[in-house]
């Protein structure tokens, strides 16, 4: 049994204004694992991450990495604590070149230590980025941009990386290299948590999912109900 | 020859008001806040100039640039309140923010000018055949130059300067990624006190006599030639500032005498064709990328 | 009982500018001109709200529309004798004609909104800082051709000699009607339909509404408010000069308008009198002012400090101004006439 899990989200409360995105939600993720959040539009997926991240405080219940709550931790701290945001839309800087945005992700290090070899390894994983260095990000095909914004994140050497829907918009085709990808960051040692609304990739790929439907935590699956399509919808329509 | 002197009046003037934009265009950039009082960093180092008179120039000047990059800062401070604030709102606070300012000068300095003539020995003139030209018109040319181009260099090499063009485009993303947004702004703001440093520096050569108006005036008209250019992307918005600069210095030279009292109104005539035909700035999309729009 | 509710806000707003005129009416003769300004500065402040509130697009150039109000009926109303002598460069159509208080105030009026209609026409698909600087060069070029043009007015001087038949019940008047105007229109399907371009303008689009035209509605409307606002500026003062409608008036009247809360005719009530009365305070310090127990007496330029930073305390502490955007409702009696399911629409434009 491992010790503390690397994330721990406790009886989470978190909205905007007078509006409540999640309820009460509790999760778990222990290190080197990727775990799966899905549900549907609206559910409150990218609140969590958000929540995490520091952007909405939480009302209620508390978020911890590592044992450590990150209540009042601010989050550019965050970032260098080790948690690494892929956000929905991919939102990468499109004026400035691959390079640029990928320069832009050493902010969030920690430590310059590594940089090389992190970035040869990033550039096995998408050549794609490796290639279009000095292009403008703006000119790269959607699938390119999601390559580049994993590996933006990458480049802070995130013990924790976050992923808010990154097959949104993409191929078949890319998608499989996405996940592709993500099989060998995991097995790199990278912890992650992958948010989509596409069930039935992200039960089959992560050790354990977690389905959030109307800001409530509401089944825990495996990838053996991968094919369980009544559970599925079950979990989906609670 | 008229021409040739117009055109060196109308690029030292356009330099000037370039760097009133640019100072402008960097805080708008990261925090999308309109900066009236930009014209009181200019103001107060106008004043302090005036006041350090009898001390070395050097020291002088360095003192200038303490004042503007101080004031800057605490300006930094007091607008935090601003961020995500409805924009009119913002643009009235730092418009009462400059009115206050400008009253604290005239309480404290009166509504007479203070001489602040530094380096008057600039107007002495340089004449090259029929062209009779002043130092300081040079200075405020190559001046300006320079420091648009140290900028151009902190933008592109600098870390911070790449967080600054990268928080200007699209800060949630930019602070997600473990950006220090309250640095990037307070670096915004103190690289506007040196813009407005250099500003009163020049400009005091120019007009020796600092008034408690001085940095409004600057600061509107720039305002004006920043938007006309594009506001939200800062090479433009320079470009329009020194457009406006130099179309008001040789609008003034090109129309006949009887005309000349007018010299606003065809400017400002000017100023709404180009918006309404270009309501994104005059040199919007002379680069247009593929933005990712989510 | 439900026309009662709705109009409820404007019935408290109407209410706050009789006490205004009755605290006026009572003071000393002094004091009073500064209850008259304040009123005044109440229909200037609509002319403002009826457009930035119900549009959400920011305008630097009202004040352009007080100037020609002003000047036209001040011009107007001067003598035609002494004005051929004063006024010598005159276009025949202002230099012969000499009209009645009243008809100087419709005049105004129209002057106002005829000028916003031409001017604002071309200005309306802008948006954001766009139509904030478009709108500042009208501005600006009013007040350039007014101070210079003598065909049309004094040119630089002070244009003299205009009877000075605005008391506290002609301000008082002119408020009322101003806040009339304001409140049909915004309660008006025109007026909703712009308001709901405001907040969502795609979807308005969608719907079929004519962001430009709506919006130019308000503008020539809100012109006419101001055109009569400059009417009854240029009669309490009895002259008028281009720099008393120029940039000072412009920003004060923006931030009458901000600190109130610009979404709301109460805001535009409560912000315009408490700015001016302050102001009128500070001016009047700046001589001497009896306080309590000592006199006060303040430097000079200390009225624009206090002001300024006044204004800057308050938006820096509440943003969204001192209403918060919400009309006047009575909560008691919404509760006493709500039928059982029905909504409750507090707060509605």
């Amino acid at each position: 049994m491992s010790p503390e899990p690397l994330l721990a989200i406790e009886s989470v409360e978190l909205g905007y204004g007078r509006a409540t995105a999640v309820q009460d939600a509790s999760l778990t993720v222990d290190a080197g694992e990727v775990v799966g959040l899905i549900g549907p539009n609206g559910a409150g997926k990218s609140t969590l991450l958000l929540g995490v991240m520091g952007v909405v405080t939480p009302r209620r219940g508390s978020i911890s990495l590592n044992g450590r709550s990150l209540a009042g931790v601010s989050t550019d701290q965050r970032v260098r604590d080790g948690i690494g945001l892929v956000p929905e839309g991919r939102h990468i800087f499109a004026d400035l070149t691959v390079e640029e945005n990928l320069r832009l992700g050493l902010v969030g290090r920690a430590a310059r230590e590594g940089l090389s070899e992190d970035l040869e390894w990033i550039y096995s994983l998408f050549p794609v980025v490796q290639e279009s260095r000095s292009r403008a990000a703006g000119l790269l095909s959607g699938g390119q941009q999601q390559q580049l914004a994993i590996a933006r994140a990458l480049m802070g050497r995130p013990r924790l990386l976050l992923l808010d829907e990154p097959s949104l918009g993409l191929s078949p085709m890319m998608i499989e290299t996405v996940f592709n990808a993500l099989a060998q960051i995991s097995g790199h040692g990278v912890t992650a948590v992958i948010v989509e609304q596409r069930a039935q990739i992200t039960v089959e790929f992560a050790s354990r999912t977690y389905v959030l439907t109307n800001g409530r935590i509401v089944a825990e699956l495996t990838p053996a109900d991968a094919q369980d399509t009544e559970r599925l919808i079950a979990a989906y329509l609670d | 020859m008229n021409v040739a002197q117009t055109i060196f009046d109308g690029l030292a003037l356009g330099a000037l008001y370039a760097l009133v934009a640019m100072g402008l265009a960097l805080v708008f950039g990261v925090m999308r806040l309109i900066n009236f009082a930009q014209g009181e960093l200019i103001t107060a180092g106008a004043y302090s100039l005036s006041l350090t008179g009898s001390l070395p120039l050097i020291v002088s000047i360095l003192i200038c640039f303490i004042v503007c990059v101080g004031l800057a800062l605490l300006l930094d401070i007091a607008f935090r309140r601003l961020r995500g604030a409805d924009p009119t709102t913002a643009l009235v606070a730092t418009f009462a923010v400059a009115l206050t300012l400008e009253a604290v000068w005239t309480i404290a300095f009166g509504t007479n000018g203070k001489p602040a003539d530094l380096l008057s020995a600039l107007n002495t003139s340089l004449t090259h055949g029929s062209l009779q030209l002043r130092w300081v018109t040079i200075t405020m040319i190559v001046g300006g130059a320079a420091l648009l181009a140290a900028t151009a260099l902190v933008l592109d090499r600098t870390s911070i300067g790449l967080q600054m063009r990268a928080a200007a485009r699209d800060f949630r993303a930019a602070r997600l990624l473990g950006v220090r947004t309250n640095r990037v702004i307070a670096f915004a703001f103190a690289m506007s006190g040196v813009f407005a440093a250099v500003v009163a520096l020049l400009y005091t050569v120019q007009v020796p006599d600092v008034t408690p108006q001085f940095g409004l005036d600057i600061t509107i008209v720039a305002l004006v030639g920043a938007v006309t250019g594009g506001l939200d992307r800062l090479w433009q918005a320079a470009a329009g500032g020194f457009v406006i600069g130099f179309a008001n210095a040789a609008l003034g030279d090109i129309l006949p005498s009887s005309q000349r009292v007018y010299v606003t109104t065809f400017l400002f005539l000017l100023v709404i064709i180009v918006l309404l035909v270009r309501p994104d700035g005059l040199f919007a999309s002379l680069r247009r990328v593929n933005t990712d729009r989510v | 009982m439900r026309l009662l509710r709705n109009t409820v806000p404007l019935l408290g707003v109407i209410a706050i500018l009789v006490v205004v005129a009755l605290i006026g009416e009572s003071t000393s003769l002094a004091t009073q001109q500064d209850f008259i300004t304040a009123l005044v500065s109440v229909v200037i402040v609509y002319g403002l709200y009826v457009f930035v509130g119900n549009a959400g697009v920011i305008s630097f150039g009202h004040i352009s529309f007080v100037a020609v109000g002003a000047f036209a009926a001040g011009e107007l109303t001067i003598p035609t004798e002494p004005k051929h002598f004063t006024l010598p460069g005159l276009i025949p159509l202002l230099a012969d004609h000499s009209v009645s208080n009243i008809a100087s105030l419709a005049i105004a009026f129209a002057a106002g909104a005829i000028f916003a209609l031409i001017a604002g026409a071309p200005l309306m698909r802008l948006n954001g800082i766009a139509a904030g600087i478009a709108t500042f060069a009208i501005l600006e070029i009013t007040n350039n051709l007014l101070s210079f043009d003598t065909n049309i007015g004094p040119g630089a001087t002070t244009l003299s000699l205009v009877p000075t038949s605005t008391g506290i019940f002609q301000a008082l008047l002119g408020a009322i009607l101003a806040a009339v105007l304001a409140f049909a229109y915004q309660r008006s399907r025109r007026g909703r339909l712009l308001r709901a371009t405001r907040e969502d303008p795609q979807a308005a689009r969608a719907m079929g509404v004519n962001i430009t035209r709506e919006r130019l509605v308000a503008f020539v409307l809100s012109g006419g408010i101001a055109g009569l606002g400059g009417g009854l500026l240029v009669h309490q003062l009895g002259s008028i000069t281009t720099n008393q409608v120029f940039l000072d008036l412009t920003f004060i009247t923006l931030a009458m308008l901000v600190v109130g809360g610009s979404r709301s005719l109460l805001g535009a009530t409560v912000g315009a009198i408490g700015v001016s009365l302050i102001d009128s305070f500070l001016l009047t310090a700046v001589n001497s002012v009896h306080v309590v127990f000592f006199n006060l007496t303040l430097p000079s330029g200390s009225a624009d400090l206090g002001l300024g930073a006044l204004m800057a305390l308050m938006l820096l502490w509440r943003p969204r101004g001192v209403t918060g955007g919400r009309e006047l409702s009575l909560p008691r009696l919404t509760r006493l006439t709500r039928r059982p399911g029905s909504a409750d629409k507090r707060g509605a434009a």
